[in-house]
């Protein structure tokens, strides 16, 4: 028993099979007809949880010792995937365990698919999250997540007759090995209250906030393992507790409803992520969950600062925060209100440190999207932080109004404070204004940030704004979802582009060796026959591999334009079928993404679509040459089956709304061509890739600007266009409705009746002429697979470890240390 | 609840054998204290270093004896815990109450 409980950083097989059984028969108390592929899950898991848990504790006590400066990552959302693949990959263990499966005749793939995606995150900004774990670690900085242990993460998504139904995603009931709890760091967050002046000792305002409520937040951490193991880091996840779950007094006194009333309603706060902000009670219940964690990480990074050993004043050389965009920024507030409550330090210091140590990563340009909260509740819930952001307010103003004289009209535009009947604070405003640094995340974006969404900040501080567009752990992204391309770049070029995915140009001069274009181009048809194998299983429908796979996986939105998608291929079943032109070649389309359980047209969209695929994918007159699918609850793990077998990527937002998007990246990198507009950082993907490699099309930003301004006319296009006709007929004469002619109207309607707001019909005969382009390329194997490869070789900027490199640089002022 | 008095000349020493100070006791610890006080006690020394959590009641019952002494007497705090110094701090009472290190700095003072 001792040598499994002390499992080396490098078991052999023999050692790893011996811990597992362990694992298996005493961790786990499983009698051997009992066990099934997710006990070896987890008895794997525990395993490699030992050498995990020492190099994390190993790296805790590097940085301590070196007294480094530490970076934390403050996000709403961490959408981190599966960890044990990952975990076994970075650790270079994955082989070992593989071989270790195999003497167990087990394969470790299965065992490996019985992990459950930690539901912690719903889109992008959780993923880009997730990614710069992954590379803080992998480059050796001492870098950390902080965020909410959502007991239930964005819903499960399943069918209904093609309808989204929206279920439970409880993903913690199943266990995990990785969390590790941490109650001795618990800490108490007030809540609600008042606030009773007084005069201190100096007879200077000294408010006191009383009779609030409190929760506790009870840390778990998730170890982020670095590529090579040595660096682990972690990220930090609050649950919400109440405080007589730790008064067994209550209980005892058998006062026990009002015990697990108490319970109840504390551990709501980290129930769900994104409680339905319709009403009142779940909109106060989001803003008590970003107070929550931000409360939780600044009372821990305050802890771990003074345990370094450091002076509260120098708070600002040994800490960074990032706010993941205005979540959380209320840690302005929060770091003001600790260092003069609770550190009695003078406003001037306290703010010099606060924005010292803040900087704001804006994620959108959609006025809609960014945050406020009314003053009512505000003051309700944050009593002391509303006295505390209306001084940040007074004294900013005062600034602004000293720069810009008499322009009273400005300083209203400013203002944290939005005024009129219902006052609101302005989120966005308070973090820009706390803040040393605030960076888009793509170049476009950054840009837009600057000339349209505050304009006015970048007037008064143009050195605070800058660009650090976003990137993806190839990682996750490459190694471990693509393993046969891993395996192919790593026989041709060595292991060095994992860790350094420059060295990925080197493939360049392979895209004219047609052997290897022709080895490359197995990968991926080997890649399309397992995602093939997925689909058939998770929907039933047949598609057939050697298909060009066409791909749009991300959350449903009118911006992104699944329907500019869904409109085309109804436009090829049209072809077909009514005019007998043949597809150029076989097109297998695949969605997969949730819509918002509130945002009803996003989920017709979404019937839309599985209404289109039962009918094409039924119609013999179409053959093998066209399906669709819908592949069902997106997630991390079907993003990772998706990705590797993708041949044409859709990035089809209209110009000007998408802040950079990962997915793009992702693609690129796993050997996709883009059809795409210039948005985000599909134009530092074009640019990076060469034109001849990537299809662009569609009205830029400025052009839909000016086209907005001088009338969409997208009733114009309908009545000239034929193609454009035909199709918005077919959704209203009952070709994919038979049942009810009427279900797709209100999607017509938004087209023609409503002003196209997101551009589809505008945009959509230069789509239909690149979609036409590239499947003409695509019949050419060698020239595809080229473009493809090129793809791959010119993907290396939009890795996170870049990113990171630069928000290292020149926001965080961070040392790696190794 | 428990508590502990034991006099030191005209000083009362109420020692409080409790882990957590919050809305289960604050009203009756409140009452007792309030009690002593008007009784003539005006010189109070709350040994709180039992007391490893309070609460906003918990707190509350605190200000309360503190402000029914007011100008006649004193209270002072000592063997604050960490996690009731937080609370103190959180609210800025830190700056109302007078905390010691020691009993005997508490009686002295």
């Amino acid at each position: 028993m001792a040598t499994v409980l002390k499992i080396a950083s490098n078991p052999d097989r023999l050692s790893l099979r011996s811990a597992v059984n362990y694992h298996l028969e005493v961790t786990l108390a499983k009698m051997s007809k009992d066990i099934g592929p997710e006990d070896y899950q987890l008895a794997l898991a525990l395993a490699i949880r030992e050498p995990v848990i020492r190099a994390l504790n190993d790296t805790e006590a590097r940085v301590r010792q070196a007294g480094a400066k530490r970076i934390h990552y403050l996000s709403m959302e961490f959408l981190i995937g599966r960890l044990l693949a990952n975990n076994l990959r970075n650790l270079g263990l994955y082989d070992v365990c593989a071989e270790a499966a195999a003497d167990m005749g087990l394969n470790l793939t299965d065992i490996l698919e019985t992990e459950f995606d930690p539901a912690l995150g719903n889109g992008g900004l959780g993923r880009l999250a997730a990614c710069f774990l992954d590379s803080l670690a992998s480059l050796a900085y001492p870098g950390y997540g902080y965020g909410i242990n959502y007991q239930f993460g964005l819903f499960r998504q399943s069918f209904i007759n093609g309808y989204q139904r929206e279920q439970p995603d409880n993903w913690a009931v199943h266990g995990t090995p990785w969390h590790i709890e941490r109650r001795d760091q618990s800490s108490m967050i007030p809540f609600y209250g008042r606030i009773e002046a007084d005069l201190d000792d100096n007879a200077q305002y000294s408010p006191h906030w009383l009779d609030w409520k409190s929760l506790i937040g009870v840390p778990a951490d998730i170890p982020v393992v670095g590529y090579g193991g040595q660096c682990v880091n972690f990220l930090r996840l609050y649950t919400a507790r109440a405080p007589a779950e730790f008064d067994m007094g209550v209980f005892n006194e058998g006062d026990y409803l009002r015990a697990m009333e108490q319970q109840v309603a504390a551990e709501t706060v980290s129930k769900v992520l994104y409680p339905s902000d319709s009403g009142q009670a779940g909109r106060e219940l989001r803003f008590v969950q970003e107070y929550f964690f931000v409360a939780c990480a600044t009372r821990d990074i305050f802890r771990r600062h003074i345990a370094d050993g450091h002076r509260i004043d120098e708070f600002g050389q040994y800490n960074a925060i990032q706010l993941n965009d205005t979540h959380p920024a209320l840690a302005v507030a929060e770091l003001m209100r600790t260092l003069i409550d609770e550190h009695a330090m003078g406003w001037d210091a306290a703010w010099a440190i606060t924005q010292q140590s803040t900087a704001y990563t804006n994620h959108t340009l959609l006025p809609e999207a960014l945050e406020r909260w009314p003053t009512t509740l505000f003051e309700r819930v944050l009593p002391r932080h509303l006295e505390i952001v209306y001084e940040i307010n007074r004294r900013f103003l005062s600034e602004v109004a000293t720069r810009y004289p008499h322009d009273n009209e400005r300083i209203e535009r400013m203002s944290i404070v939005q005024e009129g009947a219902h006052k609101e604070i302005r989120m966005a405003h308070l973090a820009i204004v706390g803040s040393h640094s605030v960076n888009g995340v793509a170049e476009m974006h950054s840009e837009l940030v600057k000339t349209q969404l505050v304009p006015d900040f970048f007037d008064l501080w143009p050195t605070r704004f800058n660009n650090k567009t976003n990137g993806v752990t190839p990682r996750r992204w490459l190694l471990n979802c693509n393993h046969r391309l891993a395996s192919l770049i790593s026989n041709a070029l060595g292991t060095g582009w994992v860790s350094n995915l420059e060295q990925l140009v080197r493939l360049e001069p392979l895209a004219r060796d047609a052997a290897f274009v022709k080895e490359f181009l197995r990968v991926k048809l080997l890649n399309k026959t397992d995602l093939a194998k997925r689909i058939r299983d998770a929907t039933g429908v047949t598609v057939d591999p050697s298909s060009m796979f066409d791909v749009q996986i991300k959350r449903i939105h009118e911006y992104k334009r699944q329907l500019l998608n869904a409109l085309h291929i109804v436009h090829l079943y049209c072809r077909i079928t009514e005019d007998s032109v043949p597809m150029l070649v076989p097109k297998t389309f695949i969605f997969s993404g949730k819509a918002a359980p509130g945002y009803l047209l996003a989920k017709l969209i979404i019937k839309l679509i599985n209404n289109i695929a039962r009918t094409v994918n039924a119609d013999r007159r179409v053959g093998k040459s066209l399906r669709v699918v819908f592949y069902p609850d997106y997630k991390v793990s079907v993003a990772e089956a998706i990705v590797p077998a993708a041949d044409l990527s859709e990035q089809i937002s209209t110009a000007g709304y998408e802040a950079s998007g990962t997915g793009n990246m992702k693609l690129a990198m796993n050997g996709a061509l883009t059809i795409g507009t210039l948005d985000g950082a599909n134009v530092e993907i074009a640019r990076d890739v060469g034109e001849e490699n990537i299809y662009i099309f569609g009205l830029s930003a400025d052009e839909i600007i000016r086209r907005r301004q001088t009338g969409n006319a997208a009733r114009e296009i309908y009545e000239s266009n034929a193609d454009v006709h035909r199709i918005l007929t077919r959704l209203l004469d009952g070709t994919f409705s038979q049942e009810d002619r009427g279900l797709f109207a209100p999607i017509v309607r938004a087209l023609l009746d409503q002003g196209d707001h997101y551009m589809h019909l505008a945009d959509f005969v230069d789509y239909a002429a690149k979609q036409q382009q590239a499947a003409r390329d695509f019949q050419d194997p060698q020239v595809w697979g080229a473009r493809a490869l090129m793809n791959v070789a010119r993907s290396a900027r939009f890795s996170s470890d870049r990113t990171i490199k630069e928000y290292a640089g020149d926001i965080w002022g961070l040392k790696q240390v190794v | 609840m428990l508590m502990e008095d034991t006099a030191e000349g005209d000083c009362l020493v109420v020692s409080l054998m409790e882990e957590r100070l919050d809305a289960v006791i604050a009203a009756s610890f409140k009452d007792a204290l309030l009690e002593r006080i008007n009784q003539g006690q005006r010189h109070i020394v709350l040994d709180m270093a039992h007391v490893g959590f309070m609460d906003s009641s918990g707190l509350g019952a605190v200000v309360s004896i503190l402000k029914h002494l007011g100008t006649k007497g004193w209270l002072h705090l000592y063997g604050v815990t960490p996690g009731v110094m937080a609370v103190l701090k959180l609210t800025r009472m830190d700056r109302v109450f007078k905390t010691f290190d020691s009993r005997q700095a508490a009686l002295v003072s």
